[in-house]
């Protein structure tokens, strides 16, 4: 009896794992990264690259997740046991990762000097020669892949799920449902944000702008989500609806005129 | 006099409008072209199309929805308070 109410727990859990925007991580601290997921991310960039986005190249980056919270400076550390290697931070605010032997055996950690939950991280994934204020989709859906390996999500905290956390969590599989709540956050403040395909247009509805706050006002008190001061830079892309290729442009249009 | 009664009650039923059809209510792209960008005030789109939706950023602009049957327009207001931009999809 224990046994079967254990399955039907799990299979209720996973089930409504699969429904929800919940994106779980499991995170001493959310301003810390594991440097194996990280790894791995870029490992997962590397295999799905010819598909997706064949001339991008994969960056991280940092995003101030406060209105106060300057970045200027900000310095990064690859940290375990034994080593302490500092990473290289362009002041776009992104860089690069390489594998490094001792810092996985020892579960190494990349650690800003940065307070927690003053910042958040996201893969960035570009393809050179893009227009101003232009995304490709196929970047995008690489970079929600990337993202979901690395854990450079939302920071839901471990236990969250309980045990099953390791079981759902970071899943790139997220990524190919229609309409994923992977949030994306713009260079500013966005108004509109339409696909083209040729000569097809389609504005994104509004509840695919600001983590959907149109629908539901709430959704920004969410204490676990790193959207809070990027709520106004932050959009949803229908990453798995295979109408739209992979070139298929994503433009945005800014509020203000600082485009 | 009857026949003067009669022609008095079949004179007013010939010059009694037939009852008019309720007015098509305006669609939201209609409503819009009463507004002005750059002038419209957030009282000038409420007294236009009524309560939105709002979301509010922490930066003073507002954006608020109206949702027809199958249309959304989406207003833009500037920190001041002025309608700033307009979409609808």
């Amino acid at each position: 009896m224990r046994v079967f109410a254990l399955v039907l727990l799990a299979f209720c859990t996973i089930a409504r794992a699969q429904d929800d925007a919940v994106v779980v991580t499991a995170l001493r601290d959310p301003v810390k990264k594991s440097y194996k997921k990280m790894v791995d991310g870029a490992a997962l960039f590397e295999q799905r690259r010819s598909e997706l986005a064949p001339a991008a190249a994969l960056r991280f980056k940092l995003i101030a997740r406060k209105p106060d919270t300057s970045l200027k400076g900000v310095e990064l550390k690859v940290e375990a046991d034994s080593i302490a290697i500092p990473l290289k931070v362009a002041p776009d605010r992104t860089f690069t990762i390489e594998r490094n032997r001792t810092a996985l055996r020892e579960n190494a950690e990349v650690t800003p000097n940065r307070k927690a939950g003053s910042m958040t991280w996201r893969a960035d994934v570009r393809t050179p020669g893009l227009p101003p204020q232009t995304r490709r989709l196929g970047d995008l859906r690489l970079e929600c892949e990337v993202g979901m390996k690395a854990g450079l999500i939302s920071n839901y905290p471990q236990g969250f799920l309980g045990w099953l956390d390791g079981l759902i969590g970071q899943r790139p599989e997220y990524c190919h449902r229609a309409e994923p709540r992977y949030l994306f956050f713009a260079e500013h403040p966005v108004f509109s944000v339409t696909l083209v395909d040729g000569a097809r247009r389609e504005v994104l509805p509004v509840d695919m702008l600001y983590g959907g706050a149109a629908r539901d006002p709430k959704w920004k008190q969410d204490r676990y989500c790193d959207c809070e001061a990027l709520f106004d830079r932050a959009y949803f892309v229908p990453l798995g609806d295979t109408s739209w290729p992979d070139d298929t442009r994503v433009e945005i249009e800014y509020m203000g005129p600082n485009s | 006099m009857r026949l003067a009664v009669a022609a008095f009650v079949l004179l007013v039923g010939c010059t009694t409008p037939p009852p008019s059809k309720p007015a098509a209510k305006p669609s939201l792209v209609e409503m819009l072209s009463s507004l002005t960008v750059g002038k419209s005030t957030k009282s000038d789109v409420r007294a236009a199309l009524g309560e939105g939706t709002v979301v509010d950023f922490a930066s003073g602009f507002e954006v608020w929805v109206y949702r027809g049957q199958s249309e959304e327009l989406v207003l833009l207001f500037e920190p001041a308070g002025i309608l700033s931009k307009t979409r609808v999809r």
